[in-house]
């Protein structure tokens, strides 16, 4: 075996299907990860937040190819061409329901069962050959998708006792504020405010109004050759300003939300005074060196590294590491170096593509 | 999706490729070059607007918006095919043009991305397949050009002097007159795609016959004293321009007769004088559009449109005819826009009410549809007879 993913989560799911496709079959991967189900992180975070639709469009899945998306699945299972029409409209977006039942058809029929392997790698190295995995042997391509380093609280918040990140199971008080301008937060100001509560946002800039997490020229080569081509400095300030809480335009968003200002039962403030609840929708940690086994990595390696990410080239594999024998990559958002919407589904199919073009040229495969 | 310039085209070449071989074997099948003019003309119009407008307009480009540019290519075709002298019956390069736009759909949407996994985060690009694609249409446009350029038909010219006719074409080619070339006796064309340029002829029982060939087209010719028609064409298609027919001496001749034709798509008499003869220009069943004519001292229609005839008569003038300036007959559909009529003589002595001298007559079960002509000086201006209709408007 000479192929390993370290992540049983949605991008290592992902990488796995494309994986297939490309001709692999299950015993020649080894996947790593705590997790059987590689929706179980996602579904948690959107239970709690309450989400019921994805940001995703038709082509937010985990199969290697954007076709066939889930516009068509959901046209033919609903015998409707409506999904097909808000597709090709930019308007259709599939219910969580729809996503989870996808990622657990995909799973029973991939065998992804037989590629896992339970348990968490806390050391790569690089070695003649290959990469060691924390005593598992020696892989030759490995891709690294280890999912969100941790929930991000505001530092001023952790000792607040009111104080509950959005991705954690809760219910609302009377009086809510909720700190953030992201999707998370805007889905909980809504939350909120089916709940009866009494909604103050806090937020240290204005959302930005877009469809999905960044521009859309970013998900193809058309934004992206312009994106590799800057240098670190100014790659690090594009990844910041492009990652800049956002969520989608739409009356859905916009009326609750006039409505209750209008009632008088939300407002934009910065005070927390009062308030019984304050829900942190702000994200996750930011840098590779939240996470343990990348932080190590780079230590151990002397990786180059900009701001808080690890320098990647435009297929995300670590330059300093890969070469025509071997390969080493990331997916998820350690990746957003080379493509700065890794975090979604589409990113992962991004990284996934690359590792697999690596895998397919290298000579000893 | 957001292309690159490179993935536009690319993809464009792609999708277009089996509607270029589509084209290629329309033209062997068909013997007629439009499909590949047509196809040629998607390929350069594409890519001409995937350069300096798209690629710069459109950084994402939403499904929905490949209607209306479907719309706007198919529409700048029509245009390109029309200025450039593409002549095909219409529905034809519609269908192939709605032939290839869902062939692109289909493999933009599904085939593509099918077989090229990174295809829509490369912008479209399709690797070494967009390459062969893009070598695979230019080797077939240019191969169609070559052969076209092999098969051009064979050039004749006759210098200044007298020939004696009739002359008969049987082969396909372009005969040119030179100045002071005439030809005595008639000319009969009898091979498909024959092109006559600037050529007198004199005499002969018609003047020029085109009888059961396609593509002919006259052009700068001047016939004189024909015994019968000045041009006489039947069961042909035939694009007739700037010619002049001088039928003085042949009060029972027609200028221009095009007959029973119907099948054979449009015919066209353009930029024609036609002087004296029974009838200036006429059409029997056959579908021929007649614009910017001038016909002059017939001794009976200037301009007849019957037999089950569909056409326009355009921008013509109708001056001195005997009993009706122009005629729209027997069960015939026309459009009759912007022509002038005038002086139309009564023919009392025929002692037919319906040659009293109308500028312009629908009769027997026909429809004349008028717009904006200029009727003057003529006993009746208008008249419709015998179950007919004439709808004018200004």
């Amino acid at each position: 075996m000479s192929v390993a993913i370290v992540g049983s989560g949605l991008a290592g799911f992902t990488a796995f299907q494309t994986l297939r496709r490309g001709g692999l079959a299950p015993d020649e991967i080894a996947v790593f990860g705590p997790l059987d189900d590689p929706a179980g992180a996602f579904r948690r975070r959107a239970a709690a937040i309450r989400q019921s639709e994805m940001r995703s469009e038709s082509d937010g899945h985990c199969l290697a190819t954007s076709f066939p998306g889930l516009a068509l699945r959901s046209a033919l299972r609903r015998r409707s061409p409506a999904p097909l029409l808000a597709s090709v409209l930019d308007r259709y977006h599939p219910t969580v329901e729809e996503f989870l039942s996808h990622v657990e058809r995909v799973r029973q029929r991939s065998g992804w069962e037989r590629s896992l392997r339970s348990g968490r790698i806390e050391r790569v190295r690089a070695v003649d050959g290959g990469f060691e995995l924390d005593g598992h042997g020696v892989f030759r391509h490995v891709l690294l998708a280890p999912g969100q380093p941790g929930l991000n609280l505001p530092e001023e918040l952790r000792s607040d006792p009111r104080a509950v990140h959005a991705y954690e199971p809760h219910a609302y008080a009377r009086r809510v504020t909720i700190v953030g301008a992201g999707l998370a937060a805007a889905t909980e100001w809504l939350n909120a405010l089916d709940a009866g509560a009494e909604v103050v946002s806090t937020r240290r800039r204005e959302p930005r109004r877009q469809p999905l997490n960044v521009p859309r020229d970013y998900f193809s080569r058309r934004g992206l050759s312009t994106f590799h081509r800057l240098g670190a400095g100014e790659r690090a300030a594009r990844l910041r300003a492009l990652l800049a809480p956002s969520f989608p335009r739409g009356p859905a968003w916009d009326r609750p939300l006039e409505r209750a200002a209008a009632e008088g039962r939300f407002r934009v403030g910065p005070v927390l005074d009062g308030s019984e609840q304050v829900i942190c929708a702000t994200g996750f940690l930011r840098g590779f060196d939240h996470d343990p086994m990348l932080a190590r990595l780079v230590g151990e390696h002397g990786l180059e590294t900009a701001d808080a990410w690890i320098v990647l080239a435009p297929d995300t594999s670590v330059p300093a590491l890969s070469d025509a024998t071997r390969t080493i990559a990331l997916a998820g958002a350690p990746a957003q170096w080379a493509f700065p919407a890794a975090d979604t589904l589409a990113g992962a199919r991004y990284a996934a593509h690359g590792f697999l073009r690596r895998i397919r040229a290298c000579r000893t495969h | 999706m957001s292309y690159t310039l490179r993935g536009r085209v690319e993809s464009r070449l792609a999708a277009l490729l089996p509607v270029v071989a589509a084209a290629c074997a329309l033209t062997a099948i068909l013997h007629r070059w439009w499909p590949v003019e047509a196809a040629g003309l998607m390929v350069g119009l594409g890519v001409a607007l995937d350069a300096q407008a798209y690629h710069r307009l459109l950084a994402y480009q939403p499904g929905w918006t490949a209607l209306p540019l479907g719309a706007i290519e198919l529409a700048a075709l029509l245009l390109l095919m029309r200025v450039l002298g593409v002549s095909a019956p219409l529905w034809q390069p519609l269908a192939l043009f709605a032939a290839g736009w869902l062939l692109a759909q289909v493999l933009g949407q599904v085939c593509f991305p099918l077989l090229r996994l990174g295809y829509a985060e490369e912008g479209g690009e399709l690797g070494r397949l967009g390459g062969v694609a893009a070598l695979a249409v230019g080797l077939a446009l240019a191969g169609a050009g070559a052969t076209a350029y092999a098969l051009r038909p064979p050039v004749v010219r006759l210098g200044a002097g007298v020939y004696r006719g009739p002359l008969v074409i049987t082969r396909r080619e372009v005969l040119i007159g030179e100045p002071g070339a005439v030809v005595r006796g008639g000319l009969v064309i009898r091979a498909d795609d024959v092109k006559v340029e600037n050529l007198a002829v004199d005499g002969g029982e018609n003047g020029i016959t085109v009888d059961g060939v396609h593509g002919t087209v006259l052009e700068g010719v001047s016939v004189s004293g024909a015994k019968l028609d000045g041009i006489h064409v039947v069961f042909a298609g035939v694009v007739i321009k700037n010619c002049t027919v001088d039928m003085q001496g042949s009060p029972l001749g027609e200028g221009i007769n095009i007959s029973y034709n119907m099948g054979m798509g449009m015919s066209m008499v353009e930029g024609c004088t036609v002087v004296g003869g029974m009838q200036g220009i006429t059409t029997h069943s056959s579908m021929t559009d007649i614009v910017r004519d001038r016909v002059s001292g017939t001794q009976q229609q200037g301009i007849a449109v019957t037999e089950m005839s569909m056409g326009t008569v355009m921008d013509s003038e109708v001056t001195g005819a005997l009993g009706i300036g122009i005629y729209c007959n027997d069960r015939s559909t026309c459009m009759i826009e912007h022509n002038t009529v005038v002086g139309t003589r009564s023919d009392s002595a025929s002692g037919n009410a319906t040659r009293a001298g109308y500028g312009v007559l629908s009769s027997f079960q026909s429809l004349a549809e008028l717009r904006g002509n200029q009727i003057a000086s003529n006993p009746v201006p208008m008249g419709a007879v015998i179950n007919s209709e004439i709808a004018a408007t200004h």
